[in-house]
């Protein structure tokens, strides 16, 4: 099976080695009370679940297509949006090198 | 004895959710899907199932990477709804079933399919962005759920899919109470959430999908999990969990009711059907 399909990553066992700090620190966003300590300190937040220089740069950054190049799984980095104040189309524009207005462009909404 | 009354076919996704609690059911862009719902909701209301078995996909919310199951089942008696990022919505615990769920649990296991066993099973918008729009959110008709890995890969063939199918009815039939149980299969339809496809769906494709269901699942269930993706979606595959409700309803099958509509960036499908 190809790992990427149509330009889109398939979410491999490679992928989720690699970035499973990432994803694990998005994971505990779930829980109110770490998206306030996250919200005020993130780098520091990140740090103590650790997370890499590069990690935590990704984030800071907003580079979602970086994150996902770095293997992330959407739906944690729904998660990191959902702290950060990011929409699902926000971030999935962002990963296929568009905005959101050319994307309701090209849909006609 | 407990029999298998119909199958439910839906599309899940955390939108429908937020349209739904904002009050959207009318604006242009929604009607067409939670209008949809409707003859569902007065199938579901003139069969009175006594029992939701849901064959779903959790989205990171119960499970982590950290140990993550290919298979997952709730035997609780209560299942709590997972908070995904957002705060949880205005609703209660759902009920469970722990009898029949033990049931499934050994029938599944001396089938050969074997699942991870969960007394907690903390439910997302998998199950509750249409639960509330088939069924009153009091919750009167229990949920056993029953978790399929479809986001890390490797994930289960759409023949494993088509084959639980037939491994749940069989557990159903054996069952010595009483039960009128619906099955459900839910994800997809067609979308793609990231990459430069981000918000394609393949129309063409979600209805070749519902006619196929009705009349030559174990075609579908040849297809390989990379003919899903290239149709449908790297995230879009998780329409092969229809294939498991279409197992359980066995040979042929009756439509009561279908819909589809793309609003936004998912193809939403709704199949019922009869045996």
């Amino acid at each position: 099976m190809d790992d990427v399909i149509s330009g889109a990553y398939v979410f491999t066992g490679e992928r989720s080695s690699k970035s499973y700090r990432l994803n694990k620190m998005a994971n505990t966003l779930s829980v109110p009370e770490n998206r306030a300590r996250f919200q005020a300190d993130e780098p520091g937040y990140m740090r103590g679940m650790g997370c890499s220089d590069l990690e935590i740069d990704l984030v800071r950054d907003r580079d979602w297509k970086g994150m996902m190049d770095h293997g992330a799984s959407i739906y944690l980095l729904l998660k990191i949006g959902a702290a950060t104040g990011v929409s699902l189309p926000e971030i999935g524009t962002h990963t296929g090198g568009m905005t959101v207005a050319e994307f309701h462009a090209r849909k006609g909404h | 004895m407990a029999k298998v009354i119909g199958g439910i076919g839906t599309s899940h996704a955390p939108t429908i959710g937020v349209a739904w609690d904002k009050g959207q059911q009318k604006e242009p862009l929604w009607a067409p899907l939670f209008d949809g719902y409707g003859p569902a909701r007065q199938w579901l209301e003139d069969v009175k199932p006594d029992l939701f078995l849901v064959v779903y996909n959790d989205h990171v919310n119960r499970f982590f990477f950290d140990a993550y199951p290919t298979f997952a089942l709730g035997v609780g008696a209560v299942h709590a709804q997972a908070d995904e990022g957002w705060g949880k919505r205005p609703f209660g615990d759902i009920p469970g079933d722990p009898d029949f769920a033990w049931h499934l649990a050994r029938s599944l296991i001396e089938d050969e399919f074997d699942p991870t066993i969960c007394q907690e099973m903390s439910l997302d918008h998998g199950v509750l962005s249409f639960l509330p729009i088939l069924t009153d959110s009091d919750w009167k008709v229990p949920v056993v759920p029953l978790a399929v890995n479809v986001i890390q890969h490797p994930i289960p063939t759409a023949r494993r899919l088509f084959r639980l199918g037939a491994a749940l009815r069989h557990a159903i039939e054996t069952y010595p109470k009483d039960k009128r149980i619906v099955v459900f299969g839910t994800g997809g339809l067609t979308h793609q959430l990231h990459g430069q496809n981000f918000g394609k769906h393949n129309e063409a494709w979600d209805n070749e999908f519902m006619d196929r269901l009705e009349t030559d699942p174990t075609g579908l269930s040849e297809l390989s999990i990379q003919e899903y993706m290239e149709r449908g979606g790297t995230e879009g595959v998780e329409m092969i969990m229809w294939l498991a409700m279409r197992g359980a309803l066995g040979g042929a099958v009756t439509r009561v009711h279908r819909n589809y509509t793309a609003p936004f960036t998912t193809g939403y499908g709704l199949l019922v059907l009869e045996t």
